[in-house]
């Protein structure tokens, strides 16, 4: 039977009424066929067992049972006949939307970019913010760190680890760990990132190899431990076929030999999130694990079951001056104003996963998108008014012959929810687009670079996809979104005066139905220009912000230099002859066509990631508090000509300073202003705790300032130490060139290069400037995306203006036709409709401009050199509103101005 | 009821429906006409009968009203209605052919 639709849905009975009478039905029936029986000779108890079996079952069960089952009954019909109407209403919604493409387009469109930037944004946020870490009880784990009284947090050498890991009591396992960029030596050379760990991270961190065995607990006893290996699965399949013999094979590391011990889980890379190689710390040499200042190791720990976050934070606060004191300078010589012991401090790494500024620029950006959504819905709750009230005859009429509200309500809830259905659908397109571009968008230097280098490797840029999670958010908006734009048009229009809808001629209803829903219009399209000025205000501060920061002088000339990264592994030359080595590879580089200078440092300018130590001055008193900390950079004499750092005082390095010579360093501005206390810093002495300057070495010269931090960040103080007195073997080449694309000599360096160091990898090859480039990047791209944002808002808020306005005009054609009739000229008529837009506009700027005020404070952290409340960035941003509302009116204003009088009065 | 016969779906209706075009009936009535036609041959389930009244009362095919019987009990009486008079006509033709058929080929003697 095809499905049956009932006419009418009229009950005939209520069910309790249908329950009582079924049961006193069965009743009597159980009665009287009893009686029969007795009739028949039967006993009445046996007659009234025999009655109730034949019914099957008491009178209660059966009624019950008759009852469920017509229950059901009425229950599939009335799914099925609601099945019918949602049918029914898409197939109407369709056939309407259908009618209409171009607005069908723009909404659809339009929710596409709102829900997709959306869902985009959310994958940042979820995979950056949210996610639960790729460990084990990953909210047990703790990140702990030493703090500086003048340089904030610190990392650990092991000695201080020592104190810290044998006094506390908080933690069931501590590791430390530093992350090596390294080379695998031998034929096929390749570069890798390392992890150098303590024997306990792996348990720390709760993983456990896949193949062989973890580090032993032993080999944290004492240095020059055996040298052995944990590799990653990437590594074992790429390097070793994954073949199971691999353990007991050897690998060589930067020139060392390791024994390979096991092989770790395919999605395990470590805290640095891109590790492909493991080696105990301890298999250094002495002299390197036993300097209590050579702090370079990160510590994590595990919490002990039943010590919560804020027991191990006030352990760590309690502990920190502890292992100050247990691991004093050598001679204690301190020379700071600062008194402020050392401490330490521990931070769930739930909670420090990425840097705070980099989860403040994700969640304004969040907030902006969200806002821009909001426009979104609103611009189309806007065009759906007014699409409701060109049909308002047609609703009228239906709510006339009987359809109830509820009916055509859903009816114009449905229109809108297809228009969001569509519009989600289309919204995953740009969603995985957006997540695309997200994913590849910040490489872990750039972030450190630009000061984002708190959180932890393993949860980065790289991790943000498009996952169910993201999908099921923007199902979630989209059904949002479907709600909030759909049922206030949905309501309003119905809601319209019944009576003046249908005899509606254009004018005579207008003073009710037309400016109720003309009231809502306009209080959009006012709402729509209020948040569009708070994006624009945003967008504005960020952009005056990214100018301040594009026009910093960060000490030196970036233009025409290309720079490299050579990495000589040890072992490859000698120690000894390392100054030689640097002297001769400048001097055959000199030599390739093209190049004017060539020059080395250890660390790029504004890479954030240069290294420090402390120093100290011969001539001042011991002090076990305080300390002068100090940027510790290797250059080449010539470093400074080459980047064009002017020297301000004394000399720069010359061809003297020597190994066996007098040590000598140069110091910064910074560093005589901090530390010199107005003494003539020339000829002083000082203790450098790096590169073996901590016997003492003689200033020679001030420079200028060079910013080596982020961009945003003043120059702090810095010393300089040669390479020809101090050998290290990690280095950038810096090489200033005579054609303004400084790429375009990279092959012929490289080769020069690979002639004279053919063992050695060159990698990271980039202009200067591009590096320079990277230490905005950040705050280029927040604020490109929020400026992108702020125009579709205001763009949105343009069709928003010019919407009510045109359809006031197409409403009051009639009026303007009699006003021009009785003589208004052209003038006053084009003055009408453009007051009105600039009343919208003068509403939306008084909403919107102390709401930017409230909002742009988020801003606070993010802003290099501009106050949230900036005036100009206020004014401008209230001017280029004003001017494109009065665009807005403008066509609107020339449509009415061309109103014919004679058609219009004709018309009506 | 090892030997009584019991119903092909749907045949429960037409009996009702011939035993009303009598006169109405409550439900007990109804069964005891039934199993006195059949020299009790038939055995209806009360559940079913009961099930089908209801079912047909909603089609409409009968009407059911509250009345005395001649004890002076209030008892449920069922009747038929145009559309349930309707439909037993049309399916007793159809039945009784049906039964014919089953007869002329159960019964034949000749291969």
């Amino acid at each position: 039977m095809a499905p049956r639709r009932r006419a009418f849905r009229l009950s005939l009975r209520k069910p309790e009424v249908t329950r009582e009478e079924l049961d006193e039905e069965l009743a009597f029936h159980v009665e009287e066929r009893t009686r029969s029986l007795v009739a028949r000779g039967l006993t009445n108890e046996h007659a009234q067992s025999e009655a109730l079996r034949k019914l099957g079952g008491s009178v209660h069960e059966v009624s019950e049972r008759l009852q469920s089952s017509a229950e059901q009954k009425e229950k599939r019909i009335d799914m099925r006949e609601r099945i019918q109407d949602l049918l029914d209403d898409v197939r109407y919604a369709l056939r309407g939307l259908a009618r209409r493409p171009a607005f069908c387009a723009i909404a659809v469109v339009t929710l596409a970019l709102g829900i997709g930037a959306n869902a985009a944004i959310f994958s940042a946020v979820d995979a950056l913010l949210l996610r639960a870490l790729p460990f084990p009880r990953g909210d047990r784990l703790m990140d702990v760190v030493l703090l500086s009284p003048n340089e904030g947090a610190n990392p650990w050498s092991w000695p201080k680890f020592r104190v810290f890991r044998d006094a506390q009591r908080s933690y069931q396992s501590l590791a430390l760990y530093t992350v090596r960029q390294s080379t695998l030596t031998g034929l096929d050379p390749e570069r890798i990132t390392a992890e150098e760990v303590s024997a306990t991270y792996l348990n720390t961190l709760g993983v456990r190899p896949s193949v062989g065995a973890d580090f032993a607990p032993a080999i944290d006893a004492g240095p020059n431990a055996r040298k052995v290996a944990l590799i990653s699965d990437a590594l074992w399949q790429r390097r070793f076929n994954a073949e199971p013999n691999v353990i007991g094979q050897s690998i060589s590391v930067n020139s060392y030999s390791y024994e390979i011990i096991g092989v770790l889980p395919p999605a395990f890379h470590g805290l640095s999130g891109n590790a492909e190689l493991w080696i105990p710390i301890m298999a250094r040499d002495a002299d390197s694990v036993n300097e209590v200042w050579s702090l370079e190791f990160s510590l994590i720990g595990r919490l002990r079951d039943g010590v919560s976050v804020a027991q191990a934070r006030s352990e760590a606060t309690l502990l920190g001056p502890r292992v100050y004191r247990a691991t004093p300078v050598d001679a204690g010589t301190i020379t700071t104003a600062r008194t402020t012991e050392w401490s330490a401090a521990a931070n769930a790494l739930e909670a420090i996963r990425v840097a705070p500024k980099l989860r403040q620029s994700l969640l304004v950006l969040f907030g902006a998108v969200a806002m821009l959504l909001l426009i979104a819905c609103v611009n189309l709750a806007n065009l759906l008014l007014g699409r409701a009230a060109t049909r308002r005859q047609e609703i009228a009429i239906r709510l006339a012959i009987g359809a109830a509200r509820k009916r055509v309500v859903r009816l114009l809830l449905t229109e809108s929810a297809l228009l969001a259905f569509f519009g989600g659908l289309a919204s995953v397109i740009v969603a995985w687009i957006g997540t695309r571009i997200l994913s590849t968008m910040n490489p872990r230097e750039t972030l450190s670079a630009q000061g984002f280098a708190g959180g932890i490797g393993a949860v980065s840029f790289d991790t943000i996809q498009l996952d169910s999670r993201a999908l099921l958010f923007t199902f979630g908006i989209t059904v949002l979104v479907a709600c909030v734009f759909g049922l206030v048009p949905a309501l309003q229009a119905t809601n319209a005066e019944l009576t003046g809808a249908l005899k509606d001629d254009g004018s005579t209803n207008r003073i009710r139905g037309h400016s109720n829903l003309g009231v809502s219009r306009r209080s959009l399209a006012v709402l729509q220009v209020s948040l569009a000025i708070v994006l624009l205000v945003g967008s504005g501060l960020m952009l005056r912000s990214l100018s301040n920061l594009m026009s910093i002088d960060a000490g030196f000339d970036s233009t025409n230099i290309l720079t490299l990264r050579l990495n000589v592994p040890p072992g490859v030359v000698a120690p000894d002859s390392m100054p030689g080595f640097y002297e001769e590879l400048t001097r055959r580089l000199r030599a390739v066509a093209g190049v004017r200078e060539v020059a080395l440092a250890d660390c790029a300018p504004v890479s954030n990631a240069c290294n420090g130590t402390i120093m100290q001055f011969a001539d001042r008193p011991a002090s076990a508090t305080g300390n002068a900390m100090v940027g510790a950079h290797w250059v080449t004499p010539e470093w400074f000509s080459t980047l064009r750092i002017p020297i301000k005082k004394g000399r720069a390095f010359n061809s003297f300073d020597r190994l066996g010579g007098e040590k000598v360093v140069l110091v910064n501005e910074a560093a005589v202003r901090a530390y010199f206390n107005g003494e003539e810093p020339i000829g002083k002495m000082v203790k450098v705790y790096q590169g073996g300057f901590n016997t003492g070495a003689r200033v020679v010269g001030v420079v200028s300032d060079v910013r080596f931090g982020t961009i945003d960040s003043t120059a702090r103080p810095d010393v300089y130490i040669s390479y020809a007195q101090s050998r290290v073997s990690r280095m950038i080449i810096f090489v200033r060139t005579s054609s303004s694309n400084p790429m375009s000599v990279a092959p012929v360096i490289r080769q020069a290069i690979k002639e004279f160091a053919p063992r050695d990898p060159v990698y990271d090859i980039r202009s200067f400037a591009d590096r320079v480039g990277a230490s905005s990047a950040q705050a280029r791209f927040s604020t490109t995306l929020l400026a992108l944002f702020a125009l579709v808002a205001l763009a949105l808020a343009i069709m928003g203006i010019y919407g009510v306005l045109s359809f006031a005009v197409v409403q009051r054609t009639r009026e303007i036709g009699i006003r021009m009739a009785l003589g208004a000229n052209r003038s006053s008529v084009l003055g009408m409709v453009l007051r009105e837009g600039s009343i919208l506009a003068a509403f939306g700027v008084m909403l919107g401009v102390p709401a930017a005020f409230a909002v742009s404070r988020v801003l606070n952290a993010s802003l290099f050199n501009v106050s949230t409340s900036d005036p100009a960035t206020y004014i401008a941003i209230v001017l280029l509103v004003s001017a494109a509302a009065l665009i807005a009116s403008w066509l609107p204003a020339r449509a009415a101005v061309r109103v014919d009088p004679i058609i219009a009065l004709r018309r009506s | 009821m090892a030997d009584s016969l019991s119903l092909l779906r749907g045949t429960l209706d037409i009996l009702v429906l011939k035993a009303l075009s009598w006169e109405p009936m409550h439900g007990f009535e109804i069964t005891s006409w039934l199993e006195q036609r059949s020299d009790g041959d038939l055995a209806i389930d009360d559940g079913a009968l009961y099930h089908a009244l209801h079912r047909m009362e909603e089609r409409d095919w009968i009407a059911s009203e509250w009345r005395l019987t001649e004890n002076n009990r209030r008892a449920r009486y069922y009747k038929l209605r145009p559309a349930g008079k309707k439909h037993l006509t049309g399916e007793a033709v159809a039945l009784r052919r049906y039964a014919k058929m089953l007869t002329a080929i159960l019964d034949a003697k000749t291969a």
